[in-house]
């Protein structure tokens, strides 16, 4: 080692300590700028964003995103079903917009039923059997089999029968006995040939998972600055507790947010609301910005914070798990602060929440947000003031 | 005289029930170097954080630099330069990052951060993390970081500790320097030969109270003892004579005694730092 000359003071004025005092801003901004070098240069941190980044941004490539409305059907005509002279012709039977239902036509019984297992062509069949169109006629009742696929609920199968019973009578030449004036309306938006995709399904959760996984950033960074002590040093200086957690706060907020609006560019989040979507992820990132001080705070090393963290992240993430099923949901998950994030983003991306519609989600995701945000911050003062 | 750099009068605080300091008072003027002396556990620690504005003392009052603590804290700590105990450092940056990072802390965007460096003999690692850092070398640049603003008061708690002796005597000559540049230098130590050596005051510390506050001479021509102790080699072994100071053959004595081949080595006996702090807390530093 070289040992230390003694020089003259490199720095400062000619009156020891005569300095300007720095503003608010320049100590916030200085505190952020070196969380921003600590982030960077923590292996751990940068490795589980970018891979939750690309990971979720390759996944989603390989999403479907489309939803395949046709209904197919596989139908036997047995011979001497039909009047003479005439032939079932298999094809579409709505044939609107690629929805509707497909007729395909089979052969045999046997070759049906096993289409209908292996559920690659047809959902379900009917076989239409010999002397079906002369029964009808004589004023009999003829039996058609319906072929469903094992697990399909009742009353898809009880619409299948009602739907063949119709199929019957149209191929016989005969009229229903039953004619009925029929009018659809479509409560809420029309989804019809736009079906919810599975990708856009996936969407609600990826975001909740990036935007989690900052709860890990920020109470690691948290925590260090505790167990390292560093927040002493820093609170020596003209830094007040204030200003520290203030800039902690603005760190992760930004964090969270940025790397929420770089995945939702990614998986194309946005749709038609795209300022509705992005409060709510602003929203989302105060959220996780005030559960990643109170982790940091009460983690004392890196595993405690690790360990708190996950227990942040699982209940979190059952919003975003119940909306791929939905209705699926028992009423509590609404409680939940990251609720608003998956209902805000799942009905603007969808173009179905208005803003009055998504005012609710948006408070009630507001008032969380203050409300951990100010936790966490009165803890993490209490934490440093104990030091 | 102007007023003091620091003035602590009657410093009260207490953790639950226990009181950890009580009426402490002492000053401190520009360009003086006091030390504050005392076991683990006296309250050197807790004054010292009062001093800082870390905590908010139950009684008394601060005065810094002409100004009030903690009512005036951040006007304070903008010429206040802490050398604290822990190595609190940032390890994932560089030394120059640390130092460029705290002069923002205090306003100054330019600092002269090789400058620096090169006071405490890190220049050649300036771009190195801290990570890297051995405890000495941490050390030496938690000294640099304490004066990044060019302080008015230095506080130190522990400045040499974990420093290998030459490292030590360069932060010390350091130490000297900044109380000869005018700023006044608040000091804890263990170290009772440090203490001697740099402080021009010391305060005895225990059980929260000041014992005493005084120039280290005058303390140890207090509680010393006025002999010189002769040793010297008889018939293979070492002898000892001590030799009342006072006493009228004493020079006689000396005189021979450095005539005689067999004189090994002379010294006055005058008391240690630590032995006047038993003097006065009644027990020794080390508990």
């Amino acid at each position: 080692m070289t040992a230390p000359s003694v020089a003259e003071p490199a720095v400062g004025p000619e009156q020891p300590g005569a300095h300007d005092r720095p503003g608010s801003a320049s100590i916030i901004g200085a505190i952020m700028s070196k969380d921003a070098v600590a982030f960077r240069r923590n292996r751990f941190l940068v490795l589980i964003t970018v891979l939750v980044l690309v990971v979720w941004a390759v996944v989603y490539q390989f999403l479907p995103d489309t939803v395949d409305e046709t209904f197919s059907v596989g139908v036997v005509v047995e011979a001497g079903a039909l009047p003479a002279g005439e032939d079932f012709i298999p094809g579409d039977l709505t044939a609107t917009d690629g929805t509707g239902v497909q007729v395909n036509g089979y052969p045999d019984a046997a070759s049906l039923a096993a289409a209908v297992e292996a559920g690659d062509d047809v959902t379900a069949g009917l076989v239409i059997p010999a002397g079906f169109a002369a029964d009808i006629a004589d004023g009999a009742t003829p039996t058609i089999t319906l072929l469903v696929p094992a697990g399909l609920p009742p009353q898809f199968e009880a619409l299948l029968a009602t739907a063949a019973s119709e199929l019957g009578y149209a191929l016989s030449g005969t009229p229903s006995p039953v004619d009925l004036a029929t009018s659809t309306t479509v409560v809420g938006t029309d989804r019809l040939g736009d079906q919810v995709s599975l990708a856009e399904q996936m969407r609600p959760l990826l975001l909740i998972v990036v935007l989690l996984m900052e709860v890990f950033a920020l109470a690691t960074l948290v925590s260090g600055e505790i167990v390292e002590r560093t927040a002493v040093a820093v609170l020596a200086t003209p830094a007040s507790a204030g200003q520290f957690i203030t800039a902690k706060m603005l760190f992760g907020t930004g964090l969270a947010f940025s790397e929420a609006v770089i995945i939702g560019l990614l998986i194309g989040a946005f749709g038609t609301s795209p300022v509705m979507i992005l409060a709510a992820l602003l929203l989302g990132a105060l959220v996780v910005t005030g559960l990643g001080l109170l982790a940091g705070s009460f983690g004392r090393d890196f595993m405690d914070t690790l360990i708190l963290g996950m227990l942040i992240m699982i209940p979190l993430m059952i919003p975003a798990v119940a909306a791929l099923f939905p209705g699926a949901g028992p009423e509590w998950v609404k409680l939940l602060p990251t609720y608003g994030v998956v209902d805000v983003v799942v009905g603007a991306s969808a173009g179905t929440l208005t803003w009055s519609q998504a005012a609710g989600p948006l408070l009630a995701l507001a008032v969380w947000g203050l409300v951990l945000a100010a936790a966490g911050a009165v803890t993490l003062n209490r934490r440093v003031a104990r030091l | 005289m102007g007023e003091p750099a620091v003035e602590v009068r009657d410093l009260s605080f207490s953790y639950g029930e226990k009181r950890a300091v009580d009426n402490v008072s002492f000053s401190l003027a520009a360009g003086q170097i006091l030390g504050l002396l005392g076991p683990n556990g006296a309250g050197k620690s807790t004054t010292i954080k009062m001093v800082i504005g870390q905590l908010q003392p139950d009684g008394g009052t601060i005065r810094i630099l002409g100004r009030g603590m903690p009512a005036e804290r951040d006007a304070i700590q903008a010429g206040m330069g802490v050398c604290f105990e822990e190595k609190n450092l940032y390890a994932a940056m560089s030394a120059a990052e640390n130092l460029r990072f705290f002069g923002r802390l205090f306003g100054l965007r330019d600092i002269d951060t090789d400058g620096l460096l090169e006071r405490v003999g890190l220049l050649d690692r300036r771009n190195d993390r801290v990570s890297s850092f051995s405890k000495g070398m941490r050390q030496r640049l938690m000294m640099a970081r304490a004066l990044v603003n060019s302080p008015a008061l230095l506080i130190l708690d522990e400045p040499t500790d974990g420093l290998d002796p030459v490292s030590a005597i360069a932060v010390r000559e350091l130490i000297r320097a900044e109380a000869g540049r005018g700023a006044a230098v608040l000091l804890t130590t263990h170290d009772m030969h440090e203490a001697d050596e740099l402080s021009d005051r010391v305060a005895f510390i225990n059980a929260g109270r000041v014992l005493v506050i005084e120039t280290p001479e005058v303390l140890k021509l207090q509680h010393g003892t006025r002999e010189v102790s002769l040793r010297r080699r008889v018939d293979g072994s070492v002898a000892e004579d001590v030799l009342a100071i006072d006493a009228p053959d004493t020079a006689q004595r000396v005189a021979a005694a450095l005539a005689d081949p067999d004189l090994l080595t002379m010294h006055t006996r005058e008391a240690t730092l630590e032995d006047v702090f038993v003097a006065y807390a009644g027990r020794g530093l080390a508990g």
